[in-house]
């Protein structure tokens, strides 16, 4: 068993720095600390309903779930919070858990990705002619949606041929052989064919006969769960070597015949891959830390999509709704994933995030105070990639030489809404990394 | 003189808040009567369920708080209707399918932590029925706190629950003189049999409500709970 971190290069029980953050979170900058037994509803320093928000906020950067429940029957005082998340701890995993912030905090040999490729379709157009496609004024998907021209795919080009590509590319970039792979798994919100994604890729690619192929979902979201699920795999020592493909070709879905307005012309076709492997010393590469994954309902109905008995597509898409839900929830994830790894936003070379448009990203970059250069611009170009969009952007992150020593954010939805985030870390990278680089 | 029947009394730290519906023509709309120097009863002897006669102004609330009226004399019991038939009015009243129709407004994400609120005056409306399809209570660090799925599929999270005769079930269950584990019994009840007994009852019905203006928001909140806690109940866990 790996031993865990029980403090922090600063010098702080980093489970009080993490409650104080969160906190600071509810109360405000401003709001003096208390002394671990104030009571702070009776005292007045919070109300009901800020006193449960500042326990959600814990459970979220803690990964400590029903906290609130461990609390009955105590103060609402900084006190109970630490002795719960103690004993939460202790009975999520039957030892002692330490659940503070650190970049590993699961058993076993963690998974570092030696090896990522993007492809996207090769015919790029012009955001004006889909904006005439789709019945809008030219100039709309530009000036409203930010994006300049979108990648279709050309004729011979599919989910297969695309997934293919980017992971070839990906196993020549970690000079890894496609034998070597125990699992591919794939993911798309395009492709509902059978044989799967992920069936078609392993012919495609001439895998072993006894490596595994998995096809899991979450639309956007898709890349995050196909790495949660391989990292697993990896982790628990079920698998050496895993690929995770995603692609997506909207262009044959999201159709002007299907879908009338904005929501069909803001997708393009791309696809991604990355080559996940259990780390050894001698490995270079990104690690990939814990993820947080969840599913706010709230918002179930800004975007639905569903198949008609005509064979058409009934799509309900609340633009405003869904920026407002998308902006809201993905700064969420990444002030939790920032809790949750103890790496501060600051120190990050990268947020690979989902880019439902261009104009959303810089949205989001100014609501989490950090440089929109450090999100890379996927769909300013190619338009909205689907579960390939977070990848495009996570394989220009890790090709980028500027921040090559910089920990990367994830962060992605999918409809329902489904949120995840997590993170990567050079394989030689300390908290004292992030110290020094703030 | 206006005839209330009282279908929400909500407890709203010391004070009680009361809402009733009144029958205007064939139009059937929420009346919040208050104090002339308050926002809340200390003190409200009567049930849901009465009908009340009293003497209120004219002047409607600020928004969203429009169902305000102030109330000019005391209240008089008229009658009581059964619980069931309170639930047929109020299926008449307010009522929403969706997370936008429920205050005509957008209802946004606490970016803090949990919660979610309306902004004053975007919101044209402070109280509002709804389907679910599904509810759960919970206690979560001695608050109780709903969550619920809405009939388009939309779920809120988190919702303090005010309604004062749940409230006092859940102290009435925690009480000392009911021996040991009471919490945890609470929440083995309000996991199983509570969930059965709710999601049953052919007058399930629930209304939120918005809370007055907080650091200029205004916070959801699960005003009333229909069918309302039996006290047997109690001898069931």
């Amino acid at each position: 068993m790996t031993p865990l971190p029980t403090s922090r290069p600063d010098g702080k029980d980093p489970l009080r720095r993490l409650v104080e953050e969160c906190f600071h979170r509810e109360a405000g900058l401003s709001a003096p600390l208390p002394a671990d037994d104030v009571d702070l509803i009776e005292s007045g320093i919070l109300d009901s309903m800020g006193w449960v928000s500042f326990l959600r906020t814990i459970e979220s950067a803690s990964g400590v779930g029903e906290l609130g429940s461990d609390l009955n029957d105590r103060a609402a005082s900084f006190a109970a919070i630490l002795a719960a998340l103690q004993t939460g701890g202790s009975r999520a995993s039957g030892a002692t858990r330490d659940v503070s912030p650190r970049p590993i905090s699961k058993n076993g040999v963690p998974a570092i990705i030696p090896g990522s490729s993007a492809a996207v379709g090769s015919r790029i157009v012009p955001s004006e002619e889909v904006d005439r496609a789709f019945g809008m004024p030219p100039g709309k998907l530009r000036g409203r949606a930010g994006i300049e021209s979108l990648a279709y795919a050309a004729e011979g080009e599919n989910e297969l041929t695309l997934g293919a590509r980017a992971a070839q590319e990906a196993l020549r970039a970690a000079s890894c052989g496609a034998q070597q792979l125990d699992w591919i798994i794939a993911t798309s919100e395009t492709h509902h064919d059978y044989p799967s994604l992920s069936a078609q890729l392993h012919s495609r690619l001439l895998l072993r006969e006894d490596c595994g192929a998995l096809d899991v979902g979450g639309a956007c979201l898709g890349l995050l769960h196909a790495f949660a699920v391989a990292e697993s795999l990896i982790r628990s020592g079920q698998a050496q070597t895993a690929a995770v493909v995603t692609a997506d070709v909207h262009s044959r879905t999201l159709t002007p015949a299907r879908v009338a307005g904005e929501f069909g012309g803001l997708f393009g076709d791309g696809a991604s891959a990355f080559l996940l492997r259990r780390a050894d010393s001698a490995d270079q590469g990104y690690q990939l830390g814990d993820f947080l994954f969840g599913c706010a309902g709230q918002y179930a109905a800004a975007i639905q999509v569903n198949d008609t008995r005509e064979g058409g597509l009934d799509v309900k898409f609340d633009g405003e709704a869904l920026s407002r839900a998308a902006i809201t929830r993905l700064e969420k994830v990444l002030a939790a994933v920032e809790l949750r790894s103890g790496i501060p936003r600051d120190s990050v070379g990268s947020f690979a995030t989902h880019q439902p448009n261009p104009r959303l990203v810089a949205l989001l970059a100014k609501q989490c105070a950090v440089s929109p250069k450090k999100f890379p611009p996927i769909a300013r170009t190619y338009g909205n990639l689907g579960s390939s969009t977070c990848g495009a952007a996570l394989h220009a992150a890790l090709q980028d030489d500027s921040n090559r020593r910089q920990p990367i954010f994830l962060a992605s939805l999918g409809p329902g809404l489904l949120f995840g985030g997590g993170w990567l870390t050079p394989s030689d990278w300390t908290h004292t990394s992030a110290l020094r680089s703030v | 003189m206006t005839k209330l029947l009282i279908t929400e009394i909500t407890r709203m730290g010391p004070a009680f808040c009361v809402i009733g519906l009144q029958r205007e023509n064939e139009k059937i709309q929420s009346i919040r009567p208050l104090p002339s120097f308050a926002n809340g009863w200390s003190h409200f002897p009567h049930r849901r369920g009465d009908i009340l006669e009293c003497a209120l102004t004219p002047f409607s609330g600020v928004k969203p708080h429009v169902e305000d009226r102030v109330s000019t004399r005391g209240f008089t019991r008229v009658t009581t209707v059964p619980e069931a038939e309170t639930v047929v009015y109020l299926r008449k009243s307010e009522l929403a399918q969706s997370l936008p129709d429920l205050f005509g407004c957008a209802i946004h994400e606490n970016k803090k932590g949990s919660g979610l609120f309306a902004i004053p005056r975007d919101a044209k409306r402070s109280i509002c029925g709804c389907e679910t399809q599904n509810l759960r209570l919970e206690l979560c660090a001695n608050e109780l706190r709903a969550t619920l799925a809405l009939s388009s599929g939309e779920v809120l999270r988190d919702l303090p629950v005010v309604d004062r005769d749940w409230r006092d079930f859940i102290d009435a269950a925690l009480a000392e003189g009911r021996g040991a584990n009471r919490t945890a019994r609470l929440e083995r009840f309000l996991n199983s049999d509570f969930h059965y007994k709710i999601m049953s009852c052919p007058h399930h019905f629930i209304r939120l409500g918005l809370t007055r203006p907080f650091h200029d928001l205004c916070w959801l909140m699960l005003d009333t709970l229909f069918p309302l806690p039996k006290h047997e109940w109690l001898q069931e866990f």
